[in-house]
């Protein structure tokens, strides 16, 4: 897997079983976390078998992000655009999470394709929630306008306590992600990754993909961002994205690409530690089997034959001499 | 540049053949003691001259020679920020593993990325012309391991800004 999937899976396994027993009654009580400090909740009780309750949290917006009523803004309007009737907002939410949709399993469409789709869209509903902000730029970029009442940038949440940065204009939203690591190998590794992002930008077979830069200082375009939200060791990543990138059916894969593209990066920084590991573990392996070369005696262990009578024949001597003691 | 390695390596091959003659020697201040002298350097009558081998200023070996024991430090090639995490991982790596290697030394010496320790009784142990070949092999392996490993993060790194790219 080299590309990270919008829908969660365990999600998606979870409504499917529920649908092909359906009526069945069944206790589901489910919690799980997904990357970025993303927390789910399934409940299923055993007196409306047809009722799901999926609650969702997510993760701790900083201080520059604009939140309505625990949640991005536009979500409320994003979850009733792509789910309609089945799905009902419940208000407040459970404790300890943003939000909690009440799923009507019974009122999903007859048609197997359909349904399917659905149930896919359901499963990524950390896409539509978070993604809603980005959605409703980059619709307005599709449509060359900028939205009004919009600031200068704006603060979009990622992950915990962080979030990138959008500058939005009529023909193009500029995209700056700071990018934060913990380890300093993670650093080093996520740097060599990002320059690699600008070269590959240039061959041929890329030409229409938003240009990507990177640089270790933050970009002209947040000029009045404070210092603190700019704190970044891994440097910046900017792109740009311009109308093309986000017309018709496009859109749906941008946001996601956008929105996830920390974890992304991530993802793949953590794959390549592991796989240098297991490299390291091999290169062990063959040097001490370089070292052990170097024993004299490993000949003559293969040997067994001869070691073994030697123990016999030590064992008969023990044997006589203590037949002669007695 | 591979015929400088080969002259880089042969030179540290010559060296400890000449170095490695190690005996048995017993420590002079305290009684039943047997303490490798290069370690503790307590009388200085016991220990060599040490030679440093250099290919250039950040690839350099050191040589330091006793009576009983011996030790080999081995500073490696780190031309950027990305060879020097992975060779510091990778030694990391060894070190860690060094009660497998026997010769290997758990900390390096000051200034020096990975150290071996041979004192007599590992040459009594082992045949002494292949654990030279083993010194050798190493200094060869851990200068291909990074070099390879730079090169899969860079080819990782492509490849993952590719196919993300591609989604646009």
């Amino acid at each position: 897997m080299i590309l990270l999937q919008s829908h969660s899976r365990f999600l998606l396994q979870t409504l499917l079983n529920r649908i092909q027993n359906l009526e069945k009654c069944i206790e589901l009580d489910h919690h799980w976390v997904e990357f970025d400090d993303v927390r789910y909740h399934v409940q299923v009780s055993m007196k409306n078998p047809h009722i799901l309750l999926l609650s969702l949290s997510l993760p701790t917006p900083p201080l520059e992000t604009v939140f309505v009523g625990g949640l991005p803004f536009g979500a409320i309007e994003a979850i009733k655009a792509a789910y309609g009737v089945i799905v009902q907002i419940l208000d407040p939410p459970r404790d300890g999470f943003n939000l909690t949709l009440k799923l009507n399993l019974s009122k999903l469409p007859q048609d197997e394709d359909q349904r399917h789709t659905l149930l896919v869209k359901i499963a990524s509903v950390r896409e539509v929630v978070l993604g809603a902000p980005l959605r409703v730029i980059l619709k307005h970029l599709a449509s060359r306008t900028v939205a009004p009442d919009i600031d200068q940038f704006v603060a979009l949440v990622h992950r915990p306590n962080e979030s990138f940065f959008l500058v939005p204009q009529a023909e193009k939203v500029t995209v700056v992600f700071p990018m934060r690591f913990k380890d300093s190998i993670d650093t080093v590794l996520a740097t060599s990754f990002l320059q690699e992002f600008m070269e590959s930008r240039r061959t041929a077979g890329l030409s229409n993909a938003p240009p990507c830069l990177w640089s270790k200082t933050p970009p002209l375009e947040l000029k009045g961002v404070t210092d603190d939200e700019l704190s970044a060791n891994a440097g910046f990543v900017t792109f740009v994205i311009l109308p093309r990138h986000v017309e018709g059916r496009k859109l749906d894969r941008t946001v996601w690409n956008l929105s996830t593209f920390h974890a992304y990066v991530n993802y793949h920084v953590k794959c390549s530690e592991g796989f240098m590991h297991s490299r390291m573990r091999r290169r062990v392996e063959s040097l001490i089997q370089a070292l052990n070369c170097a024993k004299p005696d490993q000949e003559k262990t293969k040997k067994t034959p001869q070691t073994r009578s030697f123990k016999r024949l030590k064992q008969g001597f023990l044997r006589a001499g203590n037949r002669m003691l007695e | 540049m591979a015929s400088t390695l080969r002259l880089y390596l042969t030179c540290i091959r010559n060296t400890l053949e000449a170095a490695m003659c190690l005996q048995n020697f017993p420590c002079q201040e305290v009684e039943r003691h047997n303490k490798p002298e290069v370690e503790l350097k307590t009388s200085p009558e016991l220990l060599l001259n040490p030679v440093l081998i250099c290919r250039n200023e950040a690839e350099k070996c050191l040589i330091e020679t006793s009576i009983n024991s011996l030790r080999i430090s081995l500073k490696v090639k780190q031309a950027d920020e990305l060879e020097n995490i992975l060779a510091k991982k990778f030694l990391r790596f060894l070190s860690m593993r060094a009660e497998a290697f026997q010769v290997l030394r758990r900390k390096p010496v000051q200034g020096y990325d990975i150290s071996f320790l041979i004192t007599n009784y590992h040459c009594e142990e082992l045949q002494k012309q292949k654990l030279i070949d083993f010194i050798v092999q190493f200094m060869e392996d851990i200068d291909k391991e990074i070099s390879e490993l730079k090169m899969s993060v860079s080819t990782r790194g492509r490849l993952v800004a590719t196919e993300f790219l591609k989604q646009f």
